[in-house]
């Protein structure tokens, strides 16, 4: 299953994206998703699930569906949307609490036995050097964080530049 | 000197975050010191003015995922918004991570240097500090002792570039205390013993979630 993350308006999403298939698990902004309040909760309460009841507490049962995990997120200061943040932010269910340690450096265990491919597309225009270097060692540490079998980072000018590129869903 | 800190945790209560923001406070109190809590204050023209005002801007946040959280994502997205409000200062930033290594912090710091860049301000320094659950069980630990050996001489440098409105190198630091036996503890000492207390067995919290959302 493919998951993609986006943080476009509904209409200018189905616009643009007009060839999503079955397989396709599409995430988007409903305007109500609540942060990430630090709580363990979905790893010490609901062990895999979080406890903000917004529609959006189930994001570690849907990553671990997922072979493919492909955001398209506006590029802010060398990171993701609020939204496209917003959602990794609330997905750590996806993995355990626990640490281990790989390559000198500790990060959490797995819950699952999925490895998805963690596919980045940002968009923006007049983004800096600084800034699309800050993202792609972003996307680098999210994939080792979330244990993903490969990952890619691409930068476009505009969202019509993007759907060009991406409309193989 | 007129000193603002913008405290970026998203627990309403006791957070990490607020403890490094009162191991800080001490050494930079000959200055006007306000505090800004991003999920306790109601933003509006005035508050931002009075951001905007001042000498010295310091953030203190929690990492999350690799980077800066959205709720703080947010904020310094309306900051920006706010833009002429803001005159020229010095731009500190101290985060926290729950991973062993402060160094695991450096993304987000440069994230905080870009959208220096983005306002058109100065950035002086950035602290990142690792094993951020476990400072809070360090607390009547006196800072440059024990465990808060580095976090100590951290802060006191970063307390003397802010006095003298100068920069310096980031730092990056964990705990003085060893990386097996906090691996062990964050287990053992914490997150068993909190499920516990929630009704929770050892196993339950390797649940995998299957068909509850499909």
């Amino acid at each position: 299953m493919n998951i993609l993350i986006h943080d476009l308006g509904k209409q200018e999403f189905e616009r643009l994206f007009h060839n999503t298939g079955e397989n396709n698990h599409i995430i988007s902004d409903r305007g109500f998703i609540k942060n990430c309040v630090g709580c363990f909760g979905c790893w010490i309460k609901t062990p895999g699930k979080c406890v903000i009841k917004d529609g959006y507490e189930n994001l570690g049962e849907i990553f671990s569906r997922a072979d493919n995990v492909i955001v398209i997120s506006k590029c802010l200061y060398g990171g993701y949307s609020p939204f496209v943040k917003n959602i990794l932010d609330r997905s750590i269910s996806y993995l355990l609490p626990f640490f281990k340690i790989q390559n000198n450096e500790t990060h959490h265990q797995k819950r699952y036995k999925n490895n998805f491919k963690f596919s980045t597309y940002f968009y923006g225009e007049n983004l800096t050097l600084s800034e699309m270097a800050t993202a792609k060692k972003l996307v680098r540490a999210n994939s080792i964080n979330f244990s993903a079998s490969d990952y890619s980072v691409s930068f476009f000018e505009s969202i019509v530049q993007l759907s060009e590129e991406i409309n193989v869903l | 000197m007129k000193i603002s800190i913008i405290n970026g945790s998203p627990k309403p209560g006791k957070s990490t975050t607020e403890l490094m923001i009162e191991y800080l406070i001490p050494f930079i109190s000959d200055n006007r010191v306000s505090v800004y809590h991003i999920n306790r204050t109601n933003w509006d023209k005035i508050q931002f003015a009075e951001i905007g005002s001042c000498d010295v801007l310091i953030f203190a946040f929690p990492l999350y995922v690799d980077s800066i959280p959205a709720h703080m994502l947010s904020f310094l997205i309306e900051l920006e918004k706010q833009k002429h409000l803001f005159r020229k200062k010095m731009i500190y930033c101290i985060i926290n991570n729950g991973f062993y290594e402060g160094q695991q912090n450096h993304i987000a710091l440069d994230q905080m240097k870009n959208w220096c860049s983005a306002m058109g301000l100065t950035w002086g320094q950035g602290i990142g500090i690792g094993a951020g659950e476990m400072l809070p069980f360090c607390k009547d630990i006196p800072l440059g002792h024990g465990p808060n050996k580095n976090i100590g001489r951290a802060f006191k440098e970063l307390a003397y570039n802010i006095n003298a409105l100068d920069g310096g190198k980031d730092l990056f630091i964990s705990p003085n205390w060893s990386r097996f036996l906090w691996k062990l503890q964050a287990s053992f000492s914490f997150f068993y013993p909190q499920a516990k207390r929630n009704g929770l067995k050892k196993k339950d919290l390797f649940k995998q979630i299957h068909d509850e959302y499909f």
